[in-house]
């Protein structure tokens, strides 16, 4: 097999897989605060998904589409955490892993309802003509997804670093009763970590959306192996989870080359269980030491 | 003259009601809802502008009484088992002449054997896969009420191959999906390429599964061994996945397949990307003689759209009707046993939207299911996708068509 066709498989496959990364980052924004996860992420990414492909539809433009989309994913994310996880956290139990996993197949059922159970294609401003780099075809949506998923991590890293409301994140992630003593709202922030993980969540959808197109099914292989990749970078890693993306991206692509395309899925499940059996906090995650 | 009218209207009514038992029941079965629907939904609408136009005209004259049709819909969502339940409850109705549709495979299977064994004739259109008849012969059925009326998959497989050796094909690329309906295409497509003297040669095989989106990996093996065509079996999404990637990776091969190919799932999600892509057809939506003309323009103002769901079907679905009708008039009964003997002899030619249908059907012999196959490959054409929409690929279609349609040939 030539260079160019590995090189082919490797950047398609890595372009793909920061879809899973920004899916994970979604997963990752809500444990740093509350220790818990939206377990319905991928239909959080599908319906926001199918609400901007109708905004479309109505003859919204795409440029206007994107932010009315983002924030339908972030009422989404703070409907989720109001409905399935404030309650859970406040009674300390873990309820909030089966009212997400509810809630998603809720979802799932509202989706197929309204938007019927078919793949629709999603527009796009972008040209389809792909460009070549050094004999690798990419084409202008893959880039577009690049771009993308590297401007919203960026975006809230910088606001979790530099923005007084983004230190609060730090604060509840490290302690959560001394940030509460020290005037933090812990359910506010909380909350605007379920808001930043719906927006990253839209956005997933936006991205993926014109590849693949929309259907009630969109989300439920992105979100298992999100799941793989924030288990694999750590639930707190940050940008750990891009590379650890792009490598199952690559890895998935390149295995269905090799082995046969039955087996794409096998990667992410293979590396998910020996994270889990060799090192549960993940390649990037901080080994955390709990004083009693 | 008030008076009048309200008599005119009291005696229409009683008119109506005394004639209502004098009608000739006919069932369209069919996916009306989920991903089958642009199918079921073209074809019942096909063959209600049938009716419409048969009742319109006064109905058939059957022993000197002019009859209507009176239609009976059931949707079977594509379901295996609303399929089983309709056919139950129609196989147990009173005085059904006939059934019309089904689009899915499975739903025949799990169907209609309950009509058959009522002996209620069953005209299965638009689609379902060879076992729908073959079922039938491999039971060994003597005498058989189903009937079909759809270009099979052993038509669509034969043709695929002659048009990539017509384009002068040397290597090509089987794709297909890992269900029975892409494995059984792919080895149609194997045994043909032998049958029609080894001229392709089959340069790399490649599965993918449904709801599969990345078709990369597959592609690029397609690509490192220079096939010059990719010979697809498959359904909707996927094959518009395999268009997308092509276009990605920057690959310019044309697609041949099955008739999916034509499906709006295919061609809207497709795009761009879909054009030139070739299938078997059995209609294509050009109104290229008046007569195709206008049963297009009746569809359109019919069911008020611009362009048919699925013409394949509704085309399909109004033939299938005609057929039907004039087996009823032979058989000058509403009785669905004497419709199904005049069906297996129809003795004068049906004038049908598709072609014109000479004897289409013959006496059901368990050896051979051509007997209740109306459809050969004299009466499919090639389709091509262009912008949107799927037209004629070669011009000889064309004009035999219209030829045909001035000087008809039975098959």
């Amino acid at each position: 097999m030539s260079p160019s066709a590995i090189a082919q498989l490797i950047v398609s496959g890595a372009l793909m897989g920061l879809v899973y990364a920004l899916v994970a980052y979604g997963f990752s924004l809500t444990y740093s605060t509350s220790k818990s996860i939206n377990f319905g992420q991928g239909v959080l990414v599908m319906v926001s998904a199918f609400c901007s492909l109708t905004l479309l539809n109505v003859g919204v433009p795409y440029w206007l589409m994107v932010p009315l989309g983002l924030g339908i994913g972030a009422l989404l994310g703070l409907f989720v955490e109001r409905a399935a996880v404030r309650l859970a956290l406040e009674q300390k139990s873990e309820g909030w892993i089966l009212l997400t996993i509810i809630l998603g197949l809720l979802g799932f059922s509202v989706a197929e309802n309204i938007w019927g159970r078919d793949d629709r294609p999603f527009p796009t401003p972008l040209p389809s003509e792909s460009v070549r780099i050094l004999g690798v075809s990419i084409s202008p949506l893959e880039i577009s997804v690049a771009v993308g998923v590297f401007a919203v991590m960026g975006l809230i890293e910088l606001f979790k670093r530099k923005a007084l409301l983004g230190k609060a994140f730090e604060a509840v992630s490290t302690d959560r009763d001394a940030a509460e003593l020290m005037g933090v709202s812990a359910t506010r922030t909380v909350m605007l970590s379920y808001a930043l993980s719906g927006m990253v969540a839209a956005m997933a959808g936006i991205l993926v959306s014109p590849i693949t197109t929309v259907g009630p099914t969109l989300g439920s292989a992105l979100v298992l192996k999100a799941f793989s990749v924030a288990v694999v970078a750590g639930l707190d890693s940050g940008f750990g989870v891009v590379l650890v993306g792009m490598c199952l991206g690559s890895l998935e692509s390149l295995t269905s080359f090799y082995v046969g395309s039955g087996w794409r899925e096998a990667p992410g499940l293979i590396l998910l269980i020996l994270a889990l059996a060799v090192r549960p906090t993940g390649v990037f995650g901080k080994a955390m030491i709990r004083k009693v | 003259m008030k008076k009048v009218l309200i008599g005119a209207l009291v005696f229409g009514i009683i008119a109506t009601q005394a004639f209502a038992a004098d009608t000739i029941k006919i069932a369209i079965t069919g996916p009306f809802s989920g991903g089958s629907a642009p199918m079921g939904a073209s074809m019942r609408d096909g063959a209600k502008l049938a009716i419409s136009e048969i009742n319109a005209a006064g109905g058939i004259s059957i022993q000197g009484k002019k009859m209507k049709f009176d239609v009976i819909e059931r949707d079977d969502e594509a379901k295996n088992e609303r399929g089983a339940l309709i056919a139950q409850e129609l196989a147990s109705m009173d005085g059904l002449s006939g059934v019309i549709g089904t689009v899915n495979t499975g739903v025949c299977l799990s169907g209609d054997r309950h009509l058959q064994e009522k002996g209620i004739t069953k005209i299965i259109t638009p689609a379902a896969g060879s076992a729908s008849m073959t079922q039938w012969s491999k039971a060994g059925v003597k005498d058989l009420s189903i009937f079909r009326f759809a270009a099979h998959d052993g038509i669509q497989s034969a043709m695929v191959v002659e048009e990539a050796i017509n384009l002068k094909f040397k290597k090509v690329a089987l794709f297909y999906d890992s269900t029975n309906y892409g494995i059984s295409g792919r080895d149609d497509m194997l045994e043909q390429i032998k049958k029609q003297g080894n001229k392709l040669e089959v340069v790399a095989s490649e599965k993918f599964n449904i709801g599969d989106k990345d078709m990369t990996a597959q592609l690029i093996k397609v690509k490192a061994a220079n096939a010059q065509a990719i010979l697809i079996w498959g359904i909707g999404p996927e094959l518009a996945a395999v268009s997308n990637g092509m276009a990605k990776i920057g690959m310019k091969v044309p697609l041949i397949g099955g008739w999916p190919l034509s499906m709006s799932n295919y061609v809207e999600n497709a795009g761009k990307n879909g054009n030139g892509t070739l299938m078997p057809q059995t209609f294509i939506e050009e109104p290229i003689t008046p007569r195709i003309k206008a049963f297009i323009d009746a569809y359109h103002k019919a069911y008020n759209v611009k362009q048919i769901p699925s013409p394949v079907s509704a085309a399909q679905g109004y033939d299938a009707v005609y057929i039907f009708a004039a087996a009823v008039k032979q058989a000058q009964s509403t009785d669905t046993k004497k419709i199904k003997e005049a069906l297996e002899d129809l003795k004068e030619p049906v004038k049908g939207v598709i072609a014109y249908w000479v004897h289409p059907y013959s006496k059901w012999d368990p050896a051979n299911e051509q007997t209740h196959e109306a459809f050969r490959r004299q009466q499919t054409v090639m389709g091509m996708v262009k912008d949107g929409r799927v037209v004629f690929s070669s011009k000889a279609d064309r004009q035999r068509i219209i030829k045909d349609e001035t000087a008809p040939k039975g098959k």
